[in-house]
């Protein structure tokens, strides 16, 4: 029972700094219709910068106060210039562009707080009136954490009271619900939204402050911090603050306990309950259905069957790539291998993304199913790679159907988080679970058949399968399918008059992209001889994201081109240091300067050259 | 008041105006008539400020074009959109409140208290969220949130659309009071019964241009035009 106490404050106290993330983040979402994925980052920043601030201080209760709040201030400061310079541009973007450029945030600040700060975790020693303990049902508890747990209703209070009882919360309020009759109504939409995002990075700032005293800055704490938070405000209900209050107190109990009684599946179960909550309430706890977005959103121009000098200039490719291994050295071929994969890698998520319609940040899960099921086949079954290879899309795939099931009805962003939540299940699956995926040393020894086992070789079936694949899945974009599927995307309610079954539709292509990237996992396992957990983590997910993106979303070429174009920028990018800025700002350049990708401008200018020369 | 000339505009590829101009003088009522996807509602918007557009835009002497929605709106054109875009979660006073802008000089700024002279059913809903009022409630509360912000011009489209026969009524008998107090009105509306008894004058437009422009007077008095440009 004492043991239980115990543990159920020490949530409640995780729980605060839980709730002021996730509430920076759901008030910004529920203004600017943005899901900020550099929130995590913000809360790192806050953390680093008390930490600078709080070691050049008096060691004294009011300025440890004071530090806090410069630092907090400090990262709503920064808040306000990343609106500026980098929202602002893009809140009539995609969704999933959106979430990618903040991204790019998130890897522009990781590198500059390595050089600013350096990889070292850094702590603050607590001052020796915050190590004091109070006591509490006869109890000792630590004097920091009760403080922890008043700040988190506290926070709360105050943030209600600014939202209904002043002009601006009453603005931000009516913003939230239409901003275009908003602007109508004479209200600078612009302000708004820079002290509303400066507000939310404020909140995140001194989460990250506060949790300073407890634990150490250190450059993983952003990504960290941000599947929580996630978690948090997809259970609560975007954009609700009470809601994100209460699903921190559930999420950061449930993990209190989940420490101590069950440590290897913590994640899985925080996971769980969301899923959960979703089944029985898919707008979270005290979420309400997204209002339609206002915005008035650009047409997408329908995709076309390639002109004949795309055709030839396919063509040219193809035979120069089946060529490759007699012109090519032996680490050339291995890129083009990678080069390969990564098509039918960016093809499957494309199928998703373009003519489906259907965001996912989680796209790596798949994938890395399919790897652990090869090198399952290969090291427990001991079957011949061909069997790995026709079990690794058909689980992959019966997975995907699996989790589609439960997620494919949800919209936009949801959708995009429920991916994310699910591949970081799976990662940390193949992360914890040591006995049978061998955790972070990953499983070794997945060797091709000896027939296959010549480079040449190997080359020539990953292209013939990913090749063979990808122009499957084109094919499917232009059977009455793939005409549906768009259908569904462009006007789900239109589709649906006409008696278009849409969760089926959309189900069926989460199901084939699944087994695609899972395909393309298999080849990659057997091509690189092991798996790891890395193959589902974030990074791998936001590869295949950038690769679509860099081709551009709605083309058909544009995945192909973009894996080439991406293939080759990552050998030459991930040998550097500091490469997480460089890809970092690639993606800013992208989202804002080159929105419809490489074959998307190319398309463009070639329409225009067209229109000139006739 | 208002001047429009040669405006056009549309969503992305396809264009809805193509062309149109017209002008109204302090304290008159202009009503846009016309059929379905005429481009009534587009004019509306594109005035706003809430589409792109091109051509030129006087209010009050400055060129508006290309300005933002909300300069737009503080300069004066208050607009009142077809769905009303009532704030579902904001209760009556609170909606009042997110519209209220300085007032405008000459003129006795609009309160609550004078608004719920204005729609006497407003009044008791005060503290309810606007989500939870009937249609027509919601119709008033529109034109009453717009007219918190003191325009010089008022935009109303189509506020008869959808109503009972009462509440229209009601509604009527705001819009003549708003003008007896010189607020100048531009109406959009396919209620031509409606029109006829609140507007001075008429511009009816067809696929995106003006067919026709006179006073409401002479429409009503040419069954020809109206059946030309109006029957369905």
């Amino acid at each position: 029972m004492d043991l239980f106490l115990l543990q159920l404050l020490t949530g409640l106290a995780g729980a605060s700094t839980l709730f002021l993330v996730a509430a920076g983040l759901t008030v910004i979402f529920g203004v600017t219709r943005v899901v900020n994925f550099a929130h995590g980052s913000l809360f790192m920043l806050g953390a680093y910068i008390a930490w600078s601030i709080l070691s050049r201080l008096p060691r004294s209760p009011e300025y440890f106060v004071l530090g806090l709040l410069a630092a907090a201030l400090a990262t709503a400061a920064i808040g306000a210039v990343m609106e500026l310079a980098l929202l602002r541009r893009i809140y009539r973007a995609p969704e999933m562009l959106q979430l990618l450029a903040t991204f790019g945030v998130v890897l522009v600040v990781q590198d500059a707080a390595l050089w600013l700060w350096g990889p070292v975790d850094l702590a603050v020693s607590r001052p020796p009136w915050l190590r004091g303990a109070i006591t509490v049902a006869g109890l000792r508890f630590p004097f920091y954490d009760a403080v922890l747990i008043a700040v988190g209703p506290l926070v709360l209070g105050l943030l209600l009271l600014l939202f209904h009882r002043t002009r601006w919360g009453l603005l931000v309020r009516a913003a939230t619900a239409d901003r275009d009759m908003v602007a109508a109504l004479g209200v600078d939409q612009r302000w708004l939204f820079t002290s509303v995002f400066a507000l939310g990075a404020g909140l995140a700032g001194l989460g990250g402050a506060l949790s300073m005293p407890q634990g150490s800055a250190n450059l993983h704490m952003d990504l960290a911090v941000i599947v929580d938070a996630f978690v948090v405000v997809v259970v609560g209900g975007m954009g609700s603050l009470s809601g994100a209050f209460l699903a921190a107190l559930l999420i950061g109990v449930l993990q209190a306990f989940g420490i101590v009684l069950l440590p290897k599946i913590t994640l899985v179960l925080v996971f769980l309950v969301m899923a959960a909550v979703l089944v029985l309430r898919p707008h979270g706890l005290l979420g309400k259905p997204q209002a339609e977005s206002r915005a008035e959103a650009e047409t997408l121009a329908p995709i076309r069957p390639a002109p004949a000098i795309l055709r030839r200039l396919g063509l040219a490719a193809l035979l120069l790539a089946i060529a490759a291994p007699f012109l090519a050295g032996p680490y050339l071929l291995t890129v083009l291998t990678e080069a390969a994969i990564a098509v039918l890698f960016a093809a499957s998520l494309h199928v998703m993304m373009g003519p489906g319609g259907m965001a996912s940040f989680g796209h790596a899960a798949w994938f890395g199913i399919g790897a652990y099921a090869a090198a399952f086949t290969a090291q427990g079954l001991g079957t011949s790679m061909a069997v790995g290879l026709l079990l690794a899309p058909l689980c992959a795939g019966a997975v995907a159907l699996a989790v589609g099931g439960l997620v494919v009805r949800m919209s936009g962003v949801y959708l995009a988080m429920l991916t994310l939540a699910f591949a970081q299940i799976a990662w940390a699956i193949a992360f914890q679970w040591v006995e049978l995926t061998g955790g972070d040393n990953g499983v070794l020894g997945v060797w091709p058949d000896p027939w296959a086992a010549n480079p040449r070789t190997l080359y020539w079936l990953a292209l013939a399968l990913c090749l063979g694949a990808t122009l499957l899945l084109r094919r499917l974009l232009y059977a009455p399918f793939g005409y549906a599927l768009r259908a569904t995307r462009d006007s789900p309610l239109r589709a649906a008059a006409i008696g278009l079954p849409l969760p089926r539709l959309r189900l069926a292509a989460f199901a084939i992209a699944g087994a695609a990237a899972g395909l393309a996992g298999a080849v990659f396992a057997y091509a690189k001889g092991s798996v790891f957990p890395t193959y589902m983590a974030i990074p791998h997910s936001v590869d295949a994201l950038v690769t679509v993106l860099l081709g551009g979303v709605q083309t058909i070429a544009g995945p192909i081109v973009g894996a080439v174009a991406y293939t080759v920028l990552q050998s030459w990018l991930l040998t550097s240091e500091f490469w997480r800025i460089k890809l970092g700002l690639l993606i800013l350049l992208l989202v804002l300067a080159f929105p419809a990708g490489i074959a998307g401008a190319t398309h463009a200018a070639w329409l225009r050259w067209r229109g000139r020369s006739a | 008041m208002l001047t429009v000339e040669n405006l056009h505009a549309g969503y992305g590829r396809a264009r809805i105006l193509r062309g149109v101009s017209f002008a109204l003088a302090p304290g008159e009522v202009l009503v846009l008539l016309g059929r379905n996807g005429a481009g009534k509602s587009t004019t509306m918007k594109a005035l706003v400020g809430l589409l792109p557009a091109t051509g030129r835009i006087r209010l009050a002497g400055t060129d508006i074009a290309r300005w933002p929605p909300h300069r737009i709106a503080r300069l004066g054109l208050g607009w009142v959109p077809e769905e009303r875009r009532i704030f579902p979660d904001l209760t009556v006073a609170e909606t009042l409140e997110v519209g209220r802008r300085p007032a405008r000089d000459g003129r006795p700024p609009w309160t609550p208290d004078r608004l719920f002279t204005l729609f006497p059913n407003l009044g008791p809903l005060r503290d309810r969220p606007g989500g939870r009022i009937s249609g027509g409630e919601q119709q008033m509360l529109a034109i009453a949130r717009t007219l918190m912000g003191n325009p010089r011009l008022l935009l109303l489209d189509e506020p008869s659309e959808g109503l009972a026969p009462v509440i229209v009524d009601q509604m009527q008998a705001a819009i003549l009071a708003l003008k007896a107090e010189g607020v100048t009105i531009l109406l959009a509306e396919q209620n031509l019964p409606f029109a006829a008894r609140v507007a001075d004058r008429a511009v009816i437009l067809e696929t995106g241009a003006i067919v026709w422009n006179g006073t409401m007077s002479a429409l009503m008095n040419n069954p020809p035009a109206r059946a030309r440009h109006l029957q369905v």
